[in-house]
């Protein structure tokens, strides 16, 4: 390929008008007659690209394209479109025969990339070819605003973990009184030993009732022992327990 | 399959601060222009055949052909053909027919008229189109189908051709060997007419040669020629050359408008007429009916200095003789005539200041008449043409409308004196634009300067008066409290753009003066939509022609400058008036004691720096690029460009130190030879280059715009494909300074507590410049200007605003998402992550979210200006050039203003609702905490 475009270069001065059109397919994503007039598509290839406006039959036409390869867009202010690679050259279609004619083939291509790396053909022929420019989709310009919904509120972790813990709060009393004597003495048991809830509470305790200073003069006593005489606390929690 | 992977990259890039669905159209304006319409193509017309309603098309001055919707004014469709504005516009359509035929410099287009798509293009090569008709009856048949178009081309060769009207393709050419000047072409039912100027070889008077043309086969039936040589010098002194009327005629005046010769073309008698009147004639307009069975009637205008009149004459079809029919009386006001046709009935319509009249082409006697309401937009101006349409009942005329252009440049539509609408469209050739503050935040300052100027104990007193002067505004505002606070909470949010300027809380209200080509000043406010405060031109101060006006602004007060006048005056921004020079301060750039100005300017493709306000201009220091290059632009930091972190914190907290210089000029070459461009990175105090850089295989025809702001900059290319490069499109480049490689390093600048941007090399050796980092995206448009959002203390992060023709859009790119910091090859580590970097894409692709444009098409912008708002979170934007737009922006999401989604009754209902729920609910806690205290446990 690479050895072929300076060869279309030189070519380019031989005179020569390849003249074909892009039409826009009726697709689900596009109605193309709805498209406004500023629609338009032009070819990129060196200096000022080539512009063809939007005729009625949803048709861009291009004229007297001299050889090259060209890189083609549809510019549209609703719709995003693919981006084609034009090439136009001046072929022999019988080797040998010495009429040369215009040849114009098309392809997807993908900006960002190199410009040999080609898509899917979009067509191939002589002048007057027919080239589909698709679609891509709708260009969504706005943003939505997060308008206030009570379902939204409730999925919020904050309050989702308040729900939470109100449930165990006033769910886990009637949980336990429903519960069988014998059930309800071994959780009293697992309670003491520490396994289930105390020990949170416990460490909860010990943060609240931290004595700074006397943790800064360096006491060491057992700091719920410390904390037991220091204020009621311990009761309130205990009987909010049961 | 892998768009579909560019689409989802799209949308998992940065957070995106696009517009919301309420704000667009309430927080941004655009006008869509057409440009001044010329009066001879502007015309109502029935889209198609059995339209009730028709439309308002014209060509304006800038080759825009559009259509107007006559209820509202708004654009139904335009289209601006790119090419150099050479050859006059031209505008036709016949009626029953779904296209118009324009033609613009070597084009001939016919567009659809209801919609504006192409139907078909002709482009007659090497030539420019001098006029169009359209034939609309052949051999005195009206034709049903697409009716063809007769064009005159003069270039080359000069000819006649006749145009297909479904295809556009060439019927016949009849070629004009002889050396006349081609003038225009007439049509009858059966013959073509082709009007030339005959030079003679004595004199310099010209002769009208009038060649009848075959409409079937283009051949020449017949030729003669006028004696006019008299009195026709140049092409200024023919009046008119009809059009398409069942007799077509030509009109001419002497060279001081004492005399008015008529001929009707086809024959070769010349009648003359003595224009009235005492007072000299300064302009003598024809108004005749453009169609083929309206009687041949028509109107001649008289414009004096003082007024205007007319007369009506008849054509004799029978006798092939003009004969004055009635006149209408001189009125001491300026005013302008319009025809109006049903059926065969021509009427004329009057149009002044104050009031619309309607007489009937056969008699005198005034069918209708209602005075016109006053509008501050028309103010100052008086008609220059209208066109308009008139509905007749039983001999009174019940109805009419007049699209008329008001010499202030405003577009209106009068209907039954009532002012439809107004369109500024002598806004579509702004040449500069610059940003002016409110009147009460200019005489505030005004007052501060005054305070800050007087020793303290007069200061206080000062002060303390001003504050029991502003208490005047004390009773009102108490008064209007209650409801300013109803309104904000139940008001709806709709209300945005208030009228009242003066509660301009947030800074968004702020003007613009825009400065036309042809000379006329305008003051518009960005957050009320884009009203045009005031308007005038500025002959009232210069007895000059205008060329390029440019625009500086002072604090107060704008400079004008001009390219036709040596030296500036001073215009006051908030009224229009000249600023009286007693009151001007001249606040140049603050310069201390034993500091110099250095200023630069480009001249002959050099970059030249010299003292401000030195007696001997001698040049401090000079840049020329090198051999074979061209300096095409050049941009330097904003004055006012404040930063607010002299350090980029990295994701591990370290810091990357900006190589922040307020100096700092980027200079854009090119060679065509090489097809390559460069970039030259100067300091504008020294003139020390401090970077380049250089790009092969760039299409150096295209342009280069480029921007720098903080402590980046960007500019961006088109690849040339003559060479088989590795890809097409377009480039975008993105550098960075730093002033080292190295986070947590200051670079040489380190250890030193005083540096010195004039001679940074020499200082401290050449590591003083900037490290640079660069990364070049590929995007999908040609970009046409670049600009920077900026904002109050440059803490919010910036925004690059590009303008695309293409699309006719400009797009906010958010500075993170372009910052040239991005991995390369490999995913972001999680300290990168925390920076908000995400991995290079070599396409950039442009969100539509990015678009602040939005639906609107913003066609031939030239510049974007930027400014502060109040608030720090948003930045005003206002771009101009053949449309005007204006728009605000929050790169960094509004953070300090609630939202329109921010509702204030929920609000007040939840907290009474709190409240409510206190009340209940503390009774309850009382009592279990005493039950509590009291349980023993």
């Amino acid at each position: 390929m690479r050895t072929f475009l300076p060869m279309l270069a030189s070519l380019a001065s031989v005179s020569s008008a390849a003249r074909f059109l892009l039409q826009i397919p009726i697709t689900h994503v596009v109605n193309p007659s709805a498209l406004s007039s500023t629609t338009h598509a032009t070819l990129q290839s060196s200096g000022p690209p080539l512009d063809a406006y939007l005729t009625r039959s949803n048709t861009f036409n291009f004229n007297n394209v001299s050889a090259g390869s060209y890189l083609a867009t549809v510019h549209c202010r609703d719709y995003a479109f693919e981006p084609l690679r034009i090439d136009v050259s001046i072929e022999e279609p019988v080797e040998g025969s010495g009429d040369k004619k215009e040849v114009i083939r098309a392809w997807q291509t993908f900006l960002g990339n190199e410009w040999d790396n080609k898509g899917e053909s979009r067509g191939e022929g002589g002048n007057g070819l027919v080239i589909e420019a698709r679609p891509v989709g709708q260009k969504q310009f706005y943003q939505e605003r997060a308008g206030f919904s009570p379902l939204s509120f409730l999925k919020n972790p904050m309050i989702l973990m308040a729900v939470f813990s109100g449930l165990l709060m006033f769910g886990m009393p009637k949980l336990m009184e429903n519960m069988d004597p014998e059930m309800k003495a071994e959780m009293e048991e697992m309670q003491k030993n520490g396994v289930l809830g105390s020990g949170t509470t416990n460490t909860a305790q010990q943060i609240q009732n931290f004595d700074l200073a006397s943790w800064m003069a360096g006491k060491t006593t057992d700091s719920g022992a410390n904390s037991r005489g220091a204020s009621p606390a311990p009761e309130k929690q205990a009987s909010k327990k049961r | 399959m892998r768009l579909h992977a560019v689409l989802g990259l799209a949308a998992c890039l940065a957070p995106v601060s696009a517009i919301f669905e309420d704000d667009a159209y309430h927080i941004d304006f655009h006008y869509a222009l057409l440009g001044l319409p010329k009066h001879d193509t502007t015309f109502f017309q029935k889209p198609y055949g059995g339209s009730k309603a028709s439309l308002l098309y014209s060509v304006s001055e800038n080759q825009t052909i559009g259509a107007i919707n006559p209820k509202d004014g708004a654009l139904v469709w335009r289209q601006h053909p790119v090419l150099e504005p050479r050859g006059k516009g031209h505008l036709r359509a016949a009626d029953e027919q779904d296209t118009v035929v324009s033609a613009v410099g070597n084009r001939v287009t016919a567009w659809s008229s209801s919609d504006g798509r192409l139907v078909w293009e002709t482009i007659v090569d090497g030539a420019v189109v001098e006029d169009l008709e359209i034939l609309e009856q052949e051999d005195g048949i009206t034709k049903d189908e697409a009716k063809d178009a007769i064009v005159l081309v003069s270039g080359t060769s000069h000819g006649v051709k006749r145009l297909d009207g479904k295809t556009g393709r060439v019927k016949w050419t009849y070629e004009d060997t002889s050396s006349d000047t081609p003038f225009q072409v007439s049509t009858s039912p059966t013959t073509i007419y082709y009007i030339s100027l005959h030079s003679s070889m004595i004199g310099a008077g010209s002769k009208l040669k009038v060649t009848s043309l075959s409409p079937i086969t283009g051949k020449k039936l017949d030729q003669y020629t006028l004696s006019s040589d008299t009195e026709i010098t140049s092409r200024d002194h023919i009046v008119f050359a009809g059009a398409n009327t069942a007799a077509p005629i030509l009109a001419w005046t002497d060279k001081t408008n004492k005399v008015l010769k008529v001929n009707i073309i086809g024959t070769k008698a010349v009648a003359s007429f003595y224009t009235p009147g005492e007072d000299p004639i300064e302009k003598v307009v024809l108004h005749a009916p453009g169609h083929v069975n309206s009687q041949a009637h028509f109107l001649v205008e008289y414009q004096t200095p003082f007024g205007h009149s007319a007369e009506v004459y008849h054509v004799d079809l029978k006798k092939n003789t003009v004969s004055r029919a009635y006149t209408l009386p001189e009125l001491q006001v300026r005013g302008t005539f319009a025809t109006s046709t049903t059926d065969a009935n021509v009427y004329f319509v009057r149009v002044t200041e104050d009031e619309v009249s309607v007489v009937s082409s056969a008699s005198h006697g005034i069918l209708g008449r209602w005075p016109t309401t006053r509008s501050p937009a028309l103010a100052g101006g008086y008609p220059v043409h209208a066109v308009s349409e008139v509905v007749v009942k039983s001999g009174a005329a019940t109805a009419a409308r007049s699209a008329v252009l008001f010499s202030n440049g405003q577009w209106a539509l009068i209907r039954n004196g009532e002012i439809a609408w107004t369109r500024p469209e002598f806004l579509s050739q702004v040449s500069s634009a610059v940003w002016a503050g409110l009147p009460e935040v200019e005489a505030l300052a005004a007052e501060l300067e005054v305070e800050r100027h007087q020793n303290v104990v007069s200061a206080y007193i000062h002060r303390v008066k001003r504050h029991v002067q502003d208490l005047e505004h004390f009773p009102a505002w108490a008064q209007s409290l209650p409801q300013r606070l109803l309104g904000s909470v139940v008001g709806k949010p709709k209300q945005t753009t208030v009228d009242d300027i003066q509660q301009d809380t947030f800074g968004f209200h702020k003007l613009v003066i825009v400065a036309t080509e042809k000379g006329r000043l305008a003051a518009l406010d960005v957050g009320s939509r884009g009203k045009v405060l005031w308007n005038m031109h500025l002959t009232q101060f210069a007895d000059t022609i205008f060329e390029y006006p440019t625009l500086k602004a002072h604090s107060g007060y704008v400079e004008v400058k001009d390219p036709s006048f040596d030296g500036s005056f001073f215009i006051n921004s908030t009224t229009g008036g000249l600023a009286s020079s007693v009151n001007l301060q001249m606040h140049g750039p603050l310069v201390a004691e034993g500091q110099k100005l250095v200023s630069f300017t480009l001249t002959n493709g050099v970059l030249t720096g010299s003292l401000e306000n030195q007696p001997n201009i001698e040049s401090v220091w000079t840049f020329e690029p090198p051999s074979g290059e061209r300096i095409v632009g050049y941009a330097s930091r904003p004055l006012k460009d404040p930063v607010a972190s002299i350090g980029k914190v990295l994701g591990d907290r370290r810091v990357l130190y900006k190589y922040l210089n307020p100096n700092l000029v980027l200079v854009t070459a090119v060679s065509e030879s090489t097809r390559t461009a460069s970039v030259y990175l100067l300091d504008s105090a020294s003139g020390q280059l401090l970077h380049a850089t250089s790009h092969s295989d760039v299409d150096t025809s295209r342009p280069i715009p480029s921007t720098i702001s903080e402590n980046w900059f960007s500019y961006s290319l088109t690849i040339d494909s003559t060479a088989s490069p590795e890809s097409r499109g377009y480039q975008l480049i993105v550098s960075d300074l730093y002033e080292s490689p190295l986070p947590d390093d200051r670079g040489p600048l380190g250890a030193s507590s005083n540096s010195s941007t004039v001679k940074p090399s020499s200082a401290q050796g050449d590591a003083a410049k900037p490290y640079v980092l660069s990364q070049s995206y590929q995007i999908a448009a040609e970009i046409s200007h670049m600009a920077v959002t900026q904002t109050r203390q440059g803490i919010t992060s910036r925004e690059l605003i590009i303008t695309i023709p293409s699309t006719n859009s400009l797009v906010g790119i958010p500075r993170q998402v372009i910052d040239p910091r991005r991995p390369i090859g490999r995913d972001p580590t999680p300290n990168e992550q925390a920076e908000g970097l995400t991995r290079y894409t070599p396409l950039l692709p442009l969100d539509s979210k990015w678009h602040l444009t939005h639906k609107y098409e913003v066609l031939g912008i030239k510049d974007v200006i930027t400014s502060e708002s109040g608030i720090e979170s948003t930045s005003l934007v206002f771009a101009y050039g053949h449309d005007i737009f204006g728009t605000r922006v929050a790169p960094s999401f509004a953070f300090d203003i609630l939202g329109k989604g921010f509702n204030k009754i929920q609000m007040l209902l939840t907290v009474a609702a709190l409240f409510v729920g206190v009340l209940f609910v503390a009774p309850l806690v009382r009592r279990k905490q005493i039950n509590t205290l009291w349980t023993i446990p």
